[in-house]
């Protein structure tokens, strides 16, 4: 059988269980629930910020971003690409992104240490190569985080249609770069969550070191973004701290976003790759230890 | 002429696509192969330097008090555990050669809960989808697996629902899930009432001669009467291995239980002790005075124990000494104790 069997027939199993638990079922509902609320705050502040522009159409508010957009940047073809982005779509995207890594840590920190505490993970080893196992895992887990996300983007989508600011045709083509986006970066932080999650046969440890290890994570992409930001303000400053945002997978958000084709494929490509060698790293300890 | 002849019988492709895919068997030497093996947790070893071969086709015991190094050898054998040192071979593989071993190896862990929130049934699917059952005979395999465990009924429910008794024959069947050639069963009775715990048993009798059986149990008795050879583990070494005959010296003596009452206040006297001895298959007898226990040792190459029961009966009836119990050899029980 060939690993890519075994890594499908794991991930289905690991979605399955991830739908049907009562924890699963618990956070879809809570993340759908929050969502809505989400996507209508989202609604009302793009709604807010045309009334504070007194921008009565949506061709007058793209104008008027564009307009803003291009006087802060300089680049005129960046601005007119930015600007057609629904706002309250990018606020919530922004949103997700920022949330996906507690969706993904509260979902899958048990996804291999509840096995190992339990011992179930002892009738797969003997069927399946380890490194199949965890990345099977990893997939299930990317798997279900990437339905939850898109549910939530559908969610939004639907709000921002009935509400006007956006045309069926924007939502499809924003919508599902939004999740694209969103899908890209979920696979990072599940790679280093089943990572952590095969280095704990308690899963409350896996949960504490996943949250430690993507606190960490955020810190490092707060401190590369404030010190970009202090040197885009005075070019005095220097951008010692800057680097320590690419250790954020968020970070990468805006250039996945990006208008030019090569910095959305670095970006991906850095991306898979940290996940690939998060994967390796775990297949690695994982087919190293007892079980 | 070879046109009127008919054509030859061939597989339909239809049919030959639904064939497991399972490695071509080979003839290996030996079920399972230990090569001193060592496993040290820090600075405890808990297996030191264990040599052991288990034949094809038999069912082989590990037999150990707590902390004897069972059930770490046993896991070992499993490929749950690394050995610090030596090699081990199941069906002539590394134990982590999941692909060479995949289907041909089947393993009950003593303390592996099933997933609480998978059915039995799609439970079963899933591990024989892993076996490389095709999806077409997957249903059926695991249908009859958990047939095989009167367990037919508990096809849609949820694991995490099963007793105790339940839970460890659905892990019976998944361990013999597709016939392996090799299959592990770590403490298969822990925990059962005596009516399930007697199933189990017959339930691996049943599949005597189908697979090699590799047992690690603290029931003596369900060893002896399920095993063919065993090796005795006391703090991590192996004390003794052998066929189940020869441990317990089944082949060699015969103990015969006298009741109180006999002559001399229990002991049988000395003309029927002398007239055991006189008898042409027997070797030597003792008396022992604490146990009122008759020891025959007889050479088995002039007789069996069974006709050396026969005359020593016959003898000590003669003799008119009250006879209580006979036992061939002196119990897989007493042979743990004097080693262990």
């Amino acid at each position: 059988m060939s690993p890519l069997t075994e890594i499908r027939l794991v991930a289905l199993r690991e979605l399955r269980r991830g739908v049907r638990s009562a924890k699963g079922i618990a956070l879809g509902v809570l993340t759908l629930l929050g969502a809505f609320v989400t996507s209508l705050v989202c609604v009302w502040i793009e709604g807010a910020d045309r009334a504070k522009n007194l921008a009565d159409s949506t061709q007058a508010y793209v104008a008027l971003k564009r307009q803003l957009l291009e006087e802060a940047t300089g680049d005129a073809s960046f601005a007119s690409y930015i600007s057609s982005i629904p706002t309250s779509l990018l606020i919530f995207l922004k949103i997700t992104v920022w949330l996906s890594p507690l969706l993904v840590a509260l979902l899958g920190f048990d996804a291999v240490s509840g096995e190992l505490q339990h011992r179930s993970v002892r009738f797969w080893t003997v069927r399946v190569r380890r490194w199949s196992y965890l990345a099977g895992k990893l997939v299930g887990l990317w798997a279900l985080v990437g339905l939850v996300t898109l549910a939530l983007n559908l969610l939004a989508g639907t709000v921002a249609l009935v509400r006007g600011y956006v045309t069926p045709a924007e939502l499809v083509q924003w919508g599902v770069r939004f999740w694209l986006v969103d899908l890209v970066i979920v696979g990072a932080w599940a790679a280093v969550a089943t990572f952590i999650s095969s280095c704990f046969r308690t899963p409350i440890l896996a949960l504490l070191t996943t949250f430690a290890t993507f606190f960490v994570s955020w810190i490092a992409g707060a401190g590369g973004f404030i010190s970009r930001q202090r040197h885009a303000t005075d070019p005095g400053i220097a951008l010692h701290m800057a680097w320590y945002e690419y250790f954020y997978p968020n970070a990468y958000d805006t250039l996945l976003l990006s208008p030019e084709t090569w910095k959305v494929f670095t970006a991906f490509a850095i991306l898979v790759g940290f996940a690939g060698i998060t994967l390796a790293a775990g297949s690695f300890v994982f087919q190293r230890r007892d079980i | 002429m070879a046109s009127d002849l008919p054509p030859p019988r061939s597989i339909p492709n239809d049919a030959a696509a639904e064939e497991p895919t399972r490695k071509p068997r080979g003839a290996p030497e030996a079920a399972v192969r230990l090569r001193r093996v060592t496993k040290r947790f820090g600075s405890t070893t808990a297996v030191d330097g264990v040599s052991l071969t288990i034949d094809m086709g038999s069912v082989y015991g590990l037999i150990g008090p707590n902390g004897a190094g069972k059930t770490t050898t046993f896991a070992m054998m499993a490929g749950y555990l690394r050995p610090s040192e030596g090699s081990l071979e199941v069906l002539g593989f590394a134990p982590a050669a999941v692909d060479d071993l995949r289907s041909r190896i089947g393993v009950l862990p003593q303390d592996a809960l099933l997933p609480a929130s998978d059915e039995v049934g799609e439970f079963l699917v899933h591990l024989a989808r892993l076996q490389d059952v095709p999806p077409t005979k997957a249903v059926a395999t695991a249908r009859r697996a958990l047939a095989d465990v009167q367990g037919s009924d508990w096809w849609r429910q949820r694991c995490g629902s099963l007793s105790h008794g339940m839970a460890k024959r659905v892990a019976l069947a998944q361990a013999f899930l597709g016939d392996p050639d090799v299959v592990l069963l770590d403490e298969p009775t822990a925990g059962l009432d005596p009516r399930v715990a007697w199933e189990v048993r017959q339930f691996i009798k049943t599949k005597r001669g189908r697979s090699s059986i590799v047992i690690s149990s603290h029931n003596l008795q369900e060893l002896e009467e399920i095993c063919d050879a065993a090796a005795i583990l006391d703090r991590g070494r192996v004390v003794a291995a052998g066929r189940m005959a020869e441990l317990t010296a089944s082949n060699d003596e015969v103990r015969v239980k006298v009741g109180r009452g006999t002559q001399r206040g229990g002991a049988p006297g000395s003309v029927s002790m002398q007239a055991l001895r006189d008898l042409p298959t027997v070797k030597a007898v003792e008396f022992d005075d604490e146990a009122l226990e008759i020891v025959v040792r007889f050479e088995r190459k002039q007789a069996d124990a069974e006709t050396v029961i026969g005359q020593v009966l016959w003898t000590l009836l003669q003799n008119q000494v009250r006879i209580s119990g006979v036992t061939k050899g002196r119990g897989l029980e007493q042979r743990v104790m004097d080693l262990t």
